[in-house]
Formats: C-alpha cells, sequence, structure tokens
C-alpha cells in the first residue's frame, strides 16, 4: 500500500463519526422490530381462565431436596396472595346486603415493586425501550427495569431480594435477553420456587408482522431445579394509539370488598 | 517528491484527526449526559433550591371553603394509599427514572403512584367521549427545538393528591403544559409547569422545578409500603397517636 493511499485512509476514518454508543446501541438501531409498545396477555391454547392458563405451564422437575422443602414459598411471584374476605356462612345473603369477598381491598403488596411484571396477568404491559434501559410498566403492579448499560448484578450478600430482582439485559437480534437474580423468594408457575440466588432468564421478542410478542421464561438453578424449568408467555400488539389504562382502586371505598348484591326476588 | 510530501500531509492529518475522534468518544462515554440534547433520560433528583414558584392568582370564586374541602380530599388520598397523580407525582420525595423511547416517555416515581407517560405517537388526545378521567390525565408531547413540550388534559376532579404548587388544585378543565429542557451540559432539566383552568386561575400559573441528574449507575429503591390498614399509621395521620420515645 503506497503511502499516499494509507495517509487517505486514515483521513477517511479519521472523519467517520465513531458512535459513542456502544455495540449494545448499534444493534438496537438496527432492530426493525421493537418490543417498545402496548401489550396483553393471550391465552393462546383457548384455556378461558387463569386456572387454565397455568395448566398449560409445564411442571417443574424440582429436586428432591426442593420437592421436600416446597410449601415455604407462597403466592403468585411470591407475594403473600390476595387478602380475602371472612369464609362464606354457606347461606345466601337477604336482598340488598352485599357479599364481602375482600377485607383488604387494594392493598395486595405481591402485585407492587413490578412483581407482576414477573408473571403478567390479564392486565396490559407497557414497553418503553432506551438504549441504556428498557422498562416494563403494567396497569397493576410497578415496573421493572431492565439495565442495558453494562452495569452487573450486584452482589447478594446483604442485598434485601424484591418482587422484581435486578435484571440485566443485551440485545440478540430482535430479541431481548434478560437475566434477573435478587428474587424474593417464593413460588413460580408450574409448581416451581425460587430463591434470591436462582437465575431467571428471559428472551422477549416479537413477532416478524410486530403484531405478537413472546417472552420465554427459563428458571435456573441447581439447588432447586433438576433441569432449567422453562415455559412461554404470548401477548398481543394493542392497537396504533392505545394508551395505559389507569387503575383505580380505592382501599377507603366499601363497594371494592364487595361483590354481588343479592336483588329482590321474583315471587 | 511533491506526491510524497502530500501523501505525509495526509497520512498526518488522517492520524490526528482519527486520534481527535477517539479523544471526543472517550470524553463523551465520561460525560454520557450531553449526548444529545433531545434525550433525557435518566434519574432525577430535586433538591432543596430546586423550585422556583410563585403564588397563584386563583380566582375569586374559589373561596377558602372550597380550597379546604379539597385539601381533605388530598388528606384522603393520603390516608388511603390512593394513586397521587399529577402534579404530585413530580415532586414526589424521591428520584424520578424518566426514559424516552420511540413512542413515549415514561416518568416512574419510586412509589406506588405507578408511571406516568407522555405520548410522542398521538397527533391529539384521546377522544373525551372514549378517556376516562385520571390521576395523570392524557399527555402528548412533541419536540420545539430542544425543547419537550408535553400537554395534558383529562384530569380527574377529585382523585389523588390535586393541589398544585403556589396554591389551587386541579380540576376536570385543568390544562398543563411543561415545557422540558436540559441544562448545563444534560446535568440539570428544567421543567416549566404552565396550568390554565378556566374555574381556577385568573391567568396562566407558571413554576419551575430543576432537576438534578444522578449518576447513571444510580439504583431505584424499592418503594416504601403503604398500608391503609394498618392501624398505627392511620392515627399518626390523623393526628391520634401519642408520641412515643424512640428506642
Amino acid at each position: 500500500m503506497s503511502v499516499a493511499k494509507l495517509g487517505a485512509i486514515l483521513l477517511i476514518a479519521g472523519t467517520i463519526p465513531v458512535a459513542p454508543a456502544s455495540a449494545q446501541a448499534r444493534a438496537a438501531a438496527a432492530r426493525d422490530v421493537r418490543i417498545e409498545g402496548h401489550w396483553v396477555r393471550k391465552d393462546v391454547g383457548g384455556a378461558g381462565s387463569f386456572g387454565g392458563l397455568a395448566d398449560q405451564i409445564p411442571p417443574a422437575q424440582l429436586t428432591a431436596e426442593a420437592a421436600a422443602g416446597r410449601g415455604a414459598g407462597a403466592g403468585r411471584g411470591g407475594g403473600p396472595g390476595r387478602a380475602t374476605g371472612p369464609a362464606p356462612s354457606g347461606r345466601p345473603n337477604p336482598v340488598g346486603v352485599p357479599y364481602i369477598v375482600v377485607d383488604r381491598p387494594c392493598a395486595n403488596p405481591g402485585r407492587g415493586n413490578g412483581a407482576l411484571l414477573i408473571n403478567p396477568d390479564s392486565g396490559g404491559i407497557h414497553i418503553i425501550e432506551h438504549k441504556d434501559e428498557v422498562i416494563l410498566a403494567g396497569e397493576r403492579g410497578g415496573v421493572r427495569r431492565i439495565y442495558l448499560d453494562g452495569r452487573p448484578h450486584p452482589n447478594l450478600a446483604g442485598r434485601v431480594p424484591t418482587l422484581a430482582g435486578h435484571s440485566t439485559g443485551r440485545y440478540d437480534g430482535n430479541a431481548l435477553i434478560v437475566d434477573t437474580i435478587g428474587l424474593t423468594p417464593g413460588g413460580v408457575p408450574g409448581g416451581g420456587l425460587r430463591s434470591p440466588e436462582t437465575h431467571l432468564r428471559e428472551r422477549i421478542e416479537a413477532a416478524a408482522d410486530g403484531k405478537t410478542m413472546t417472552i420465554t421464561y427459563t428458571w435456573d438453578d441447581a439447588k432447586i431445579y433438576q433441569k432449567p424449568h422453562t415455559y412461554s408467555y404470548v401477548f398481543d400488539r394493542l392497537p396504533a394509539g392505545s394508551y395505559a389504562f389507569e387503575d383505580w382502586c380505592d382501599a377507603g371505598d366499601p363497594i371494592e370488598k364487595q361483590s354481588i348484591v343479592p336483588p329482590p326476588q321474583k315471587p | 517528491m511533491k506526491q510524497h510530501r502530500v501523501a505525509a500531509c495526509l497520512c498526518c492529518a488522517g492520524a490526528i484527526v482519527a486520534l481527535a475522534s477517539h479523544l471526543a468518544t472517550a470524553q463523551g462515554r465520561q460525560s454520557a449526559p450531553a449526548a444529545s440534547p433531545r434525550d433525557f433520560s435518566g434519574f432525577w433528583e430535586l433538591s432543596f433550591d430546586s423550585r422556583h414558584v410563585p403564588e397563584a392568582n386563583l380566582l375569586p370564586a374559589v373561596t377558602r371553603a372550597m380550597r379546604t374541602e379539597r385539601a381533605k380530599k388530598d388528606a384522603y388520598a393520603i390516608r388511603w394509599c390512593n394513586l397521587l397523580g399529577m402534579p404530585f407525582v413530580m415532586d414526589s420525595g424521591r428520584p424520578l427514572d424518566i426514559r424516552q423511547g420511540r413512542t413515549a416517555v415514561i416518568i416512574v416515581p419510586e412509589n406506588a403512584s405507578g408511571p406516568r407517560y407522555l405520548y410522542l405517537d398521538r397527533p391529539g388526545h384521546v377522544s373525551e367521549d372514549i378517556f376516562d378521567p385520571t390521576t395523570y390525565g392524557d399527555s402528548i408531547a412533541h419536540w420545539e427545538g430542544d425543547t419537550l413540550v408535553a400537554d395534558t388534559i383529562g384530569f380527574h376532579p377529585d382523585r389523588g393528591i390535586a393541589a398544585i404548587p403556589g396554591g389551587g388544585y386541579r380540576t376536570a378543565t385543568s390544562h398543563l403544559v411543561e415545557r422540558y429542557r436540559l441544562l448545563q451540559d444534560g446535568n440539570i432539566l428544567s421543567v416549566v409547569f404552565t396550568w390554565t383552568d378556566p374555574k381556577m386561575f385568573r391567568a396562566p400559573h407558571t413554576y419551575e422545578f430543576r432537576y438534578f441528574r444522578l449518576p447513571a449507575d444510580y439504583e431505584p429503591r424499592t418503594w416504601l409500603p403503604c398500608d391503609p390498614f394498618d392501624d398505627g399509621r392511620t392515627q399518626f395521620l390523623e393526628g391520634r397517636a401519642a408520641g412515643s420515645p424512640a428506642r
């Protein structure tokens, strides 16, 4: 190569702006199918109920030690479960007397702090993608943050586990690959368990037509599982112009405790 | 000979430009906030000197009794751990996580109030025929130069904490315009709030908050619990709790 050519190449190389962003940002810019937007979980198999949806999840293969110790965890996502009302008396209520089904309405800490974004229910999910952080926001229960800025997971020693844990991510083509640790101990769909040391790996990917999104969950913990526990949820993208609903619940409103009010009966 | 001199000059120039470019890149990594004046994503915090809030010029029709009644509703929202809404969320006592995506800006407080969205992909507000008023209202935003202008209507008149800094409170007819702009190499986020309301203000009520950027590796804290069925908390909020010495 002549000196002249080398000089020209260096000159050109010097004038090409070097992107300050990382390879992550370049990958993000190159992606054409994004997960940003509004989503709602889909009943793929036509189960028709939350119980039916849960039945579609393959059972977790627990280690003998984990199976022997199960029962320590509580409700969905490790939360304490929904506060329920008094046990039914077995007799119908008189006309006009409402059935009280919830003692402590709007006060389910198991839903808060992003817990529902680990195991989404029927509420809408809204995803915002930024080069340093992706936020999954639920209409009923806070947000999850997935850090893309290269930060490592924190040392779990001395760290209080949380309902959403600590999540880091990277892009693999159009898919967002997420790794989460630091979750509160508790249950996992399919009869699984989790501890703060358990790794939850998620692959979040929109279909080529952008209309659906699949989150594949893999729970990995040699102390708990004989093999990684994997299942998927599918979501439909909501139409353009959609927006997040506000999930209003007023614990001070007595009607929040009620179910139906028996109407007058015909003789 | 002349050709070699030109080549040598080109070589030196190229090397210098390349070196300068890489140095600029390295500096850019150290001062990431200056990356783009049109991306104010980050963690932001108000300080004791962050607020410039003049007194609102309220309509005479807004009586003391009305303001007292509204204050009771704000206290109710706190007592029952309701969603607190605007404008409280912008000054909730903890940092805000603001992230700007392609379709929306999300503003996430470190409390149970839920995230707020400024939609970038809608030319107009959701029709009043469809939109159920909320504590945040319906916010759409667009860029004017390096300023993001957010326009919000559709506030719920009763829910959440409605008190507006400087006086007055939001109602169903409130209209809020916010202007977000980065200052000082992206280390300060200025938000200028302007409220208008034919039932509340004699003139547009404008105030400014200046948020300080937190380190990029900041980690938000888990929400502090809010239990509306905690009797001790309720007694405290209602002034019925006798003070007890700290142990």
